[in-house]
């Protein structure tokens, strides 16, 4: 009402993003007003270019601006080592470490029944496929530790278990760096679950 | 022992703004119905618990058309003093221990330990199961708070498992996968949970049943056993039970599935008391199921005791009134000197007890301290 429609129209925008309220929102939306035009025609031009030019990996399912996405594509990656994560950020996550030499499968999200997502909602029937057509030895189980990524795992181990593919989870545990003292109670119980002899 | 020595109230309840010295013995609160009494001892209660135990809405502690409420508390624990703090909002709450924010509630709860017996106490025995549920796991809950953890992600699991088994229902012959991974998972914590509850059982009937016997002068013999819906004894093991959770839950898969719904775990489980071999819920007078109730609570003040090396803070709340003369002396008598105690009452024509007469008197009226 007191903002003239183009200006109401960019708040109304900024509140989409997540993590923005609306003071933060007119903030932003002045800012911009404020900014030279090259610089926010760039902004708009990313904005639309993101959303154009990504889509999913037919194959994984990573976000990628070409088909299949360069990890697909990268021969000198290990084809036989398959780690299952539930975002494209955890595949990010995992190449910053760079420790990492085999593939990835996407399945953009959980199964939970509350929310009314099933096993085929998410990515695991082009998991399936996968594992039919490629030669794979082994599947990293690293969806989320809490109850909807531990019983996705759970699922996708189950039904793989019969094909005979080595099934692994990634571990629970401490943070390195930290302090036992500072562990929460339901951390250490894990960890020292997950002991290991040496 | 441990005590509260401050607490500070903001747009809590009918209270508007209010700070409050405490004496570290026996505190008497006076007034008149609906002037604030109940929501002081609710007050601390929260600061312990982190909710309440009158309503499951956290919105209704915040006092009408204001933005947040806050209980601060300031704690007296072995000997080291340090603050708590929560806030409510509609955004949701936050617990402070020492000033640093608790992510876990895990993590908070336990800090302030704290009994409280009200009225509904005295329904313990035979009110509806959940309310002897609530009972334990409040109990094992501050004092063992990775219990809180199990419960929660129990209860997380149970109502998954429940949504699953709907649309089994609706749809029979759909793949039963998940549904078994869920029971995998629920059984998980669902032993844990049954365990644990077996170990303070044991811990309350060492503590309940010599009280009992002196508060009915050696009368009754208090018997505490866990009604547990399948078919599993004390003496068994994690790894026992979670193989009778697996061979029931396979047994019923079909039952479930047209039910929609989970028949057996904690969450369908309850407590019976047997008093010289016969059921109070059943067959107990009232008096038997008022000695009862208050034989527990105090089982639980030792209890405590015994477990976190400390008394903890004793709420009586409106309810020395409902008991007899010879209850009430022996309730008074039990914690004389060694816990911090509120009393909350109309009127303290009708308790007659000497720990009285050294008691911090408050009076409220509407939301305000008087004295």
């Amino acid at each position: 009402m007191y903002y003239p429609e183009p200006i109401s129209k960019l708040i109304d925008s900024f509140t989409k993003l997540p993590g923005i309220g609306p003071k933060t929102a007119v903030r932003l939306a002045f800012f911009v007003l404020n900014m030279k035009e090259d610089d926010v025609l760039d902004f708009a031009k990313s904005l639309v270019n993101a959303k154009r030019e990504l889509t999913h990996c037919t194959v994984c399912g990573h976000i990628t601006d070409q088909d299949p996405c360069a990890i697909c594509q990268d021969d000198h990656r290990d084809r036989s080592l398959i780690c299952v994560v539930q975002d494209p950020k955890d595949v990010i996550a995992m190449e910053k470490m760079r420790e990492f030499n085999g593939k990835y499968h996407v399945l953009h999200g959980a199964i939970s029944p509350m929310d009314g997502i099933g096993p085929e909602d998410i990515n695991v029937p082009s998991l399936l496929n996968r594992l039919k057509d490629e030669e794979v030895e082994e599947l990293i189980l690293a969806t989320n530790p809490n109850i909807e990524g531990e019983a996705t795992a759970m699922y996708i181990s189950r039904l793989i278990k019969p094909s005979g593919i080595k099934i692994t989870r990634i571990a629970h545990g401490l943070p390195m760096g930290g302090d036992l003292e500072y562990a929460d109670e339901v951390t250490l119980s894990k960890a020292l679950e997950g002991r290991r002899e040496l | 022992m441990m005590h509260i020595h401050q607490l500070t109230l903001k747009n809590f309840r009918n209270y508007d703004q209010m700070q409050v010295k405490f004496d570290d013995k026996i505190n008497v609160i006076i007034g008149e119905n609906a002037q604030g009494k109940t929501n002081l001892m609710e007050a601390i209660y929260v600061l312990a618990f982190s909710k309440s135990y009158r309503t499951p809405k956290d919105k209704e502690l915040i006092q009408w058309e204001q933005e947040y409420a806050k209980i601060e508390g300031s704690v007296n624990k072995r000997k080291r003093n340090f603050p708590l703090e929560i806030i409510f909002s509609p955004k949701g709450k936050k617990a402070k221990l020492n000033h640093i924010e608790q992510r876990r509630l895990s993590d908070y709860i336990g800090a302030l330990n704290v009994v409280m017996f009200a009225p509904e106490d005295l329904n313990l025995v035979k009110g509806s199961p959940q309310v002897r549920r609530r009972f334990i796991d409040m109990e094992i809950g501050q004092i063992q708070p990775i219990y809180i953890y199990h419960l929660g992600q129990y209860i997380r699991i149970l109502k998954q498992r429940n949504h699953l088994l709907k649309s089994l229902q609706r749809n029979r012959s759909a793949d039963r996968t998940m549904l078994h991974v869920l029971t995998e998972q629920l059984i998980e914590h669902a032993a844990a949970i049954i365990e644990r509850r077996f170990k303070f059982l044991n811990l309350l009937r060492k503590w309940a049943n010599p009280i009992h016997q002196g508060i009915s002068r050696g009368l009754e013999h208090l018997e505490i056993m866990y009604n547990a819906s399948i078919d599993v004894s004390e003496e068994d093991n994690r790894e026992k039970i979670v193989n009778i959770y697996n061979l029931k839950f396979s047994e019923l898969e079909d039952r479930e599935v047209e039910r929609g719904s989970t028949l057996i775990g904690p969450h369908r489980d309850d407590l019976l008391f047997y008093v010289n071999g016969k059921d109070v819920q059943t067959y107990g007078s009232q008096g038997q199921q008022r000695t009862t109730a208050l034989s527990l609570k105090l089982a639980e003040i030792e209890l405590i005791h015994s477990e976190v090396g400390e008394y903890p803070i004793l709420l009586l709340d409106d309810v020395l009134s409902e008991l007899d003369d010879y209850r009430q002396s022996h309730l008074l008598h039990t914690i004389q000197g060694k816990v911090q105690t509120f009393v909350s009452t109309t009127s303290v024509d009708g308790i007659k007890h000497e720990t009285l007469n050294k008691a911090e008197i408050f009076r409220i009226e509407n939301g305000i301290i008087l004295s």
